[in-house]
């Protein structure tokens, strides 16, 4: 997992198994940071250490409450071994 | 001059004001029992916990990390005052009959004595379509209604559950309520035992309630039930749980986790008759999502206990999906009930209606707790919450901490509350009308709580009023 930030915006990256995903790193339920949580490759998820939420990175969806909402992607791509986010 | 009818009704409620110790705060004696975990919690004990119960490695793995969730956390400082608890003062784990039982006369015969006194075979006869009845950590009996069975209804512990039906546990299991939720939820997740598992599939309709009874026996004792009920498309269920413990000067911990999965178009109606002794913490950790056109109600009643701090919720998440909590509780001497609801519009046309009705007396504290949010794009949604509270004397407190969070412009969105005293013309009024002081009272909060009893069986809103008064007694003059 990486953290990177775009004009004041923290982004996780992850690596599900080579597949690359970017999500924000702010959970939908609380803000909690979520590039901080538990990182499960094999479902690609990661658990929002603040109050256990689990996101499913492919979407952005929340597979488990407190938290009920999304959270952003972003597109990734891997040109000449330099990973980018397609970033609004 | 009393009628026959009155006379009788007054020695039926003198008999049961005896007191709470008498009635439900007895205990049985130990012998017999088949393990009790030695005083304390340790990664030891959570992995005897599920050796014990020859658990699959996934639940073992999700208990080791609850338990780190629960160290690692602080414990709440909000709410009540939870500093008293001493976790290292209590048995996380007590067997106190080998088998789970479907044949009452298998039942051991101290156990059976005392759900006998508590009335449960009986109400099993008369009008619930499944019991089970769960002593210390484990449920010791199970039943039900043959047919509901042959319909595909599942009605089991929660451990039986686990071993019979494991891919349908863990499709739902802790995607209500995370084990990091919460404190009291991570400690629940790594020792929890026994708690029920409700299956109802599509389009069953379970007319009669199913019920569960939840007894501590032992002193210093923790229950940890975990319940999960999952309600396919169109079904519809009621589920009742009651609970007593015996009165000891020491405290004890009830900390449930309670998950309910409403599918569309579905009914679930959750209720509780919660009368610990006033030796009991009660942390519990209550919640349900109700998808598109799912309608799901909790009835909440909360008498006994020393703290009660619990605030059922419901996550409305699909379209039209709808949502109701009914909160009563009741504070006397040395009692806090910190209780309430919360509700979350989280998709557009959906509606909720919190109700809370608390009364204090004797110095004892009420608290409402409640969030109602509607959530961006849960449009043309609707909601009121109405929390009413009624002091019974100068020493008695009620609070109330009502969050309100509104995303959307063309939400309808209702909030009123009320604090109010017995008033000395309404007890002047009934007693022109041939009542005495204390019966008058009694009538008038009888008043206060019927809508919240006519929601109840009628077993159970009697059981209730009756509970009341005697709370009530010897609370005037």
């Amino acid at each position: 997992m990486r953290l990177v930030e775009h004009d004041g915006e923290k982004i996780g990256v992850f690596n599900c198994d080579g597949r690359l995903y970017a999500i924000e790193d702010r959970c939908s339920h609380d803000d909690g940071p979520l590039a901080e949580g538990e990182f499960d490759a094999a479902t690609c998820t990661v658990e929002c250490p603040r109050h256990g939420s689990l996101f499913d990175l492919t979407s952005g969806r929340p597979k488990t409450l407190p938290a009920y909402a999304p959270v952003r992607t972003f597109a990734t791509a891997v040109v000449d071994d330099t990973i980018t986010l397609e970033v609004d | 001059m009393a009628t026959p009818e009155a006379v009788a009704e007054k020695k039926e409620l003198a008999g049961i004001n005896a007191d709470y110790k008498e009635k439900f705060g007895f205990h049985d004696p130990e012998t017999g029992y088949a393990y009790k975990a030695p005083k304390g919690l340790s990664r030891e004990v959570v992995e005897s916990i599920s050796e014990y119960k020859d658990e699959p490695q996934w639940m073992r793995d999700f208990r080791l990390k609850a338990l780190e969730h629960f160290e690692s956390r602080p414990t709440p400082n909000w709410g009540g005052n939870l500093g008293q608890i001493d976790f290292d003062d209590i048995h996380y784990f007590v067997r106190a009959s080998e088998k789970n039982s479907r044949d009452w006369d298998e039942v051991p015969e101290d156990i059976k004595n005392t759900f006998d006194r508590l009335g449960i075979p009986e109400a099993e006869r008369k009008f619930l379509s499944g019991v089970g009845a769960q002593y210390e950590s484990e449920v010791v009996y199970h039943q039900v209604n043959e047919k509901l069975e042959a319909q595909g209804v599942i009605f089991t512990d929660m451990d039986t559950a686990l071993r019979e039906h494991e891919d349908l546990v863990r499709e739902h299991w802790a995607t209500i309520i995370p084990p990091n939720d919460n404190k009291l939820a991570a400690l629940n997740s790594a020792v929890w035992s026994g708690g029920s598992f409700v299956y109802v599939p599509a389009g069953v309709k379970v007319e009669m309630p199913l019920q569960a009874y939840f007894r501590i026996n032992t002193e210093n004792m923790g229950q940890f039930e975990r319940t999960l009920i999952i309600a396919e498309e169109g079904s519809d269920v009621h589920y009742i749980e009651g609970c007593t413990a015996p009165v000891y000067s020491t405290d004890s911990l009830h900390s449930a986790v309670v998950e309910i999965v409403a599918k569309p178009s579905s009914r679930v109606r959750y209720t509780t008759v919660q009368n610990w002794s006033q030796n009991v913490y009660n942390l519990v950790t209550k919640r349900a999502v109700a998808q598109e056109k799912a309608t799901m109600e909790w009835v909440d009643c909360n008498l006994g206990s020393k703290l009660t701090m619990k605030y059922p919720s419901i996550y409305l998440l699909g379209p039209e999906a709808h949502g109701e909590i009914l909160s009563i509780a009741f504070a006397g001497e040395g009692q806090h009930q910190d209780a309430g609801g919360k509700i979350i519009h989280a998709a557009p046309r959906t509606s909720s209606s919190i109700f809370s009705k608390s009364i204090s007396k004797d110095g004892g504290r009420s608290t409402y707790r409640g969030l109602l949010e509607v959530a961006d794009g849960a449009t043309e949604s609707r909601s009121k919450v109405v929390c009413d509270a009624l002091l019974l004397d100068e020493d008695s407190r009620s609070d109330t901490y009502p969050t309100i969070r509104i995303g959307e412009n063309d939400a309808d969105v209702g909030h009123e509350a009320t604090v109010s005293k017995i008033g000395d013309e309404q007890v002047f009024y009934l007693q022109s009308h041939g009542l005495d002081e204390e019966e008058a009272s009694k009538m008038i909060v009888n008043g206060f709580i019927e809508p919240v009893t006519k929601e109840l069986p009628m077993e159970y809103a009697v059981e209730l009023n009756r509970l009341i008064e005697l709370q009530m007694e010897g609370s005037i003059g």
